[in-house]
């Protein structure tokens, strides 16, 4: 009789420990809602306020694609507008970050100071896999509000830089319980400083799931400075490895249609 | 008693802080709901036209002159059909200068060429096309194609030398793996002098002789992506090139570009008795270092073994003028150092204290000679259009490398408008 207790008790015991994914699967699966598993591109629309007047505009168009080694996507950016930065290009690949001026025909190497200046910038806040720089050790159950003012149940990941190649100390991210949605995340320096804040929300269904189609970023010194990045023409499209490193720039030519 | 006063303290301070970000929060997601900018959509025309005007003063006497500038450049990368692209690339430049009126003007067809994409690792490209090698800022001892490019000179920023130049007629073909490339090319002689017509496509420039060039890179570990260089002109020693660039920390890139090979001396190239064949070399290396407020610093040393060194420097200086400006205008013209040894320095900060103002700086000084060109321009931008102002001066002693130049001090405010 007490071992068919203990057996149920263990049974009991796992399958709670089934429903409870850990902090790490759930940051996993974040990432999954963020970017699809397979090479993709899609336009980015950056619209910058200052003081609450829109102060730039941008569009990128971006090719990311999940590096087979690492688990991290390596992206290629191309500015559609403003028109002087037209056709100017940016190479992610790990630690290898590369711009190219069309004009110049000059490939300039990047360092990850210069990664966090520009427009382009936030992009790693969205074709990044977190799970793979940084590990998430605890996933608290809170309600917050998302982008859209409305309280969503969550998991609220606490998350350090695990890799090298990690751009930020340490992130909080807020999951959706229900789905693993993200719905906001602040990202921190190791002096505790905050250094944006982003809310995932406009959720659509895009190349084959529920995807965030819009992101508001914060900057975390001056919250009157915010960007809004908008996501369109999506697309399922693969980039040959061999294209994703300095020598092909200056032949990369998106082709969303 | 008092800690816990100090604890209900902190705990107030940090949920009004929350509070504080959460109202912030709200702010910025009030202002990002009226974000109605739609997509952009990607052209493959690209245009701007430019205006310029200035003032400069002058050495020895002569008198200051205004001068104005038209410029007009438009680039086209329209694809033909699957694999196929044609890639188009000119710049026209009106200039007038001084109380003549002596306007010229000067067209620049930049590139024209098609390109085949065989298949996705393998293209064939045929035409003239501007192709650069070199990871130095101020200097490229490796950018084997840059002699004779230069028809109209509208800054003395080397970013602006590399973008308004020839390309070479060639046929060039690119192999492309994983993390590496082999890139072959021949550029035939067509021509056999360079054209002052205003409209010419000058082939006598870029193609008064029969060149080649071999180009491979390969990524030999994260962060590590040498590419070696050998390149080959009819009747010269082949020069073998090297560059590379390493990031250091966060925020410090340092890069080393070199050349070197059997070859004359560029002053007995200039009278135009190349004899003497030694091996020289040639090299631009130092560091580019960004700050988290958007200022770059980069420092570069730079070496050219087949310029004169101080010693028959300072000779020329007192020898036969004629010999003099002979080898000033070759060197020049070949986009080479004159001396042996330079500095430069080029810096600049984005969104200089307030949004969309750039300032931009560079000095050049000659470490034989001790002359400097300083040059600082402050440029704001708006969508379409860009503003500038620049200062550039040009200092040292007589005949030095830069003090010879008549224009001591030169002002030009610059406009743009990018269609």
């Amino acid at each position: 009789m007490s071992k068919s207790i203990l057996a149920g008790l263990l049974l009991i015991c796992s399958a709670i420990a089934q429903a409870a994914p850990s902090a790490q699967e759930i940051l996993a699966a974040s990432d999954a809602v963020r970017n699809p598993d397979y090479p993709f591109g899609l336009t980015n629309t950056l619209v910058e306020y200052r003081n609450g007047k829109q102060s730039d505009t941008s569009t990128l168009a971006i090719y990311s694609k999940s590096d087979a080694a690492s688990g991290q996507f390596r992206s290629l950016i191309r500015y559609i507008a403003p028109a002087r930065d037209a056709s100017k290009l940016i190479l992610y690949s790990g630690k290898d970050l590369w711009f190219y001026d069309p004009s110049s025909k000059a490939s300039i190497r990047l360092s990850p100071q210069q990664r966090l200046l520009g427009q382009a910038s936030n992009g790693d806040v969205v074709t990044v896999n977190l799970a793979k720089d940084y590990q998430a050790s605890s996933a608290e159950e809170e309600d917050t509000q998302d982008g859209e003012r409305k309280t969503k149940h969550c998991y609220k990941l606490l998350m350090s830089a695990s890799t090298s190649d990690a751009t930020y100390h340490h992130i909080e991210m807020w999951v959706e319980t229900a789905n693993t949605h993200p719905v906001k995340a602040r990202f921190y320096t190791e002096s505790g400083k905050l250094l944006k804040t982003a809310y995932y929300r406009k959720y659509q269904p895009q190349l084959g799931g529920d995807r965030p189609t819009e992101i508001v970023i914060i900057d975390g010194l001056d919250t009157n400075w915010v960007t809004v990045m908008r996501y369109s023409d999506w697309v399922k499209r693969d980039v040959p490895d061999a294209w994703l490193q300095r020598d092909y720039l200056p032949r990369f030519k998106p082709e969303l249609e | 008693m008092r800690r816990l006063a100090i604890c209900a303290l902190w705990l107030i301070c940090t949920l009004a802080s929350a509070a504080g970000q959460d109202d912030a929060d709200l702010d910025a997601l009030a202002t990002a709901d009226k974000a109605t900018a739609a997509p952009e959509h990607a052209s493959d025309w690209h245009a701007f036209v430019e205006g310029a005007f200035g003032n400069a003063t002058q050495r020895y006497g002569l008198p200051d002159y205004r001068s104005e500038r038209l410029s007009a450049d438009v680039a086209l990368d329209k694809t033909l059909g699957a694999g196929w692209r044609v890639l188009f690339a000119d710049r026209l430049d009106g200039n007038w200068q001084g109380q003549e009126p002596n306007e010229y003007k000067v067209n620049t067809l930049k590139e024209l060429y098609l390109s085949w994409q065989v298949t996705p690792n393998e293209i064939i490209d045929v035409g003239r096309i501007n192709t650069r090698y070199g990871v130095g800022y101020g200097y490229n001892p490796t950018d084997y194609f840059k002699d004779n490019a230069v028809r109209s000179v509208v800054s003395v920023d080397p970013n602006s030398l590399r973008n308004n130049r020839l390309g070479s007629v060639m046929v060039r073909t690119q192999m492309l793996w994983n993390g590496g490339a082999l890139t072959a090319l021949v550029s035939p002689k067509l021509a056999s002098q360079p054209s002052a017509d205003a409209f010419s496509v000058d082939l006598g420039a870029t193609n008064n002789t029969n060149r080649w060039l071999l180009a491979v890179s390969q990524r030999v570990a994260e962060n590590v992506n040498p590419q070696f260089l050998l390149s080959g002109e009819q009747g010269k020693s082949a020069q073998l090139g090297f560059d590379l660039t390493h990031v250091l920390g966060d925020a410090t890139v340092v890069f080393v570009e070199w050349s070197g090979g059997q070859g004359a001396s560029l002053y007995s190239e200039a009278l135009g008795n190349p004899t003497r064949q030694v091996f020289r070399n040639r090299m631009a290396t130092g560091l580019s270092y960004t700050t988290t407020n958007k200022i770059s610093l980069t420092l570069e040393a730079e070496y050219n073994g087949s310029a004169l060194d101080s010693a028959d420097w300072a000779a020329l200086a007192t020898g036969p003028i004629v010999n003099y400006l002979q080898y000033r205008n070759y060197a020049q013209a070949v986009q080479e150092l004159p001396t042996r040894k330079s500095l430069f320095i080029n810096a600049n900060w984005q969104d200089a204290m307030i949004s969309h103002l750039d300032l931009n700086a560079l000095a050049r000084q000659d470490l034989t000679d001790q002359s400097r060109l300083s040059w600082i321009e402050a440029r704001y931008h708006w969508d379409h259009t860009d503003v500038a102002l620049q200062w550039q001066r040009y200092g040292g002693k007589p005949w030095s490398d830069f003090g010879v130049v008549p224009q001591r001090t030169t002002w030009q405010s610059v406009m743009t408008y990018y269609f």
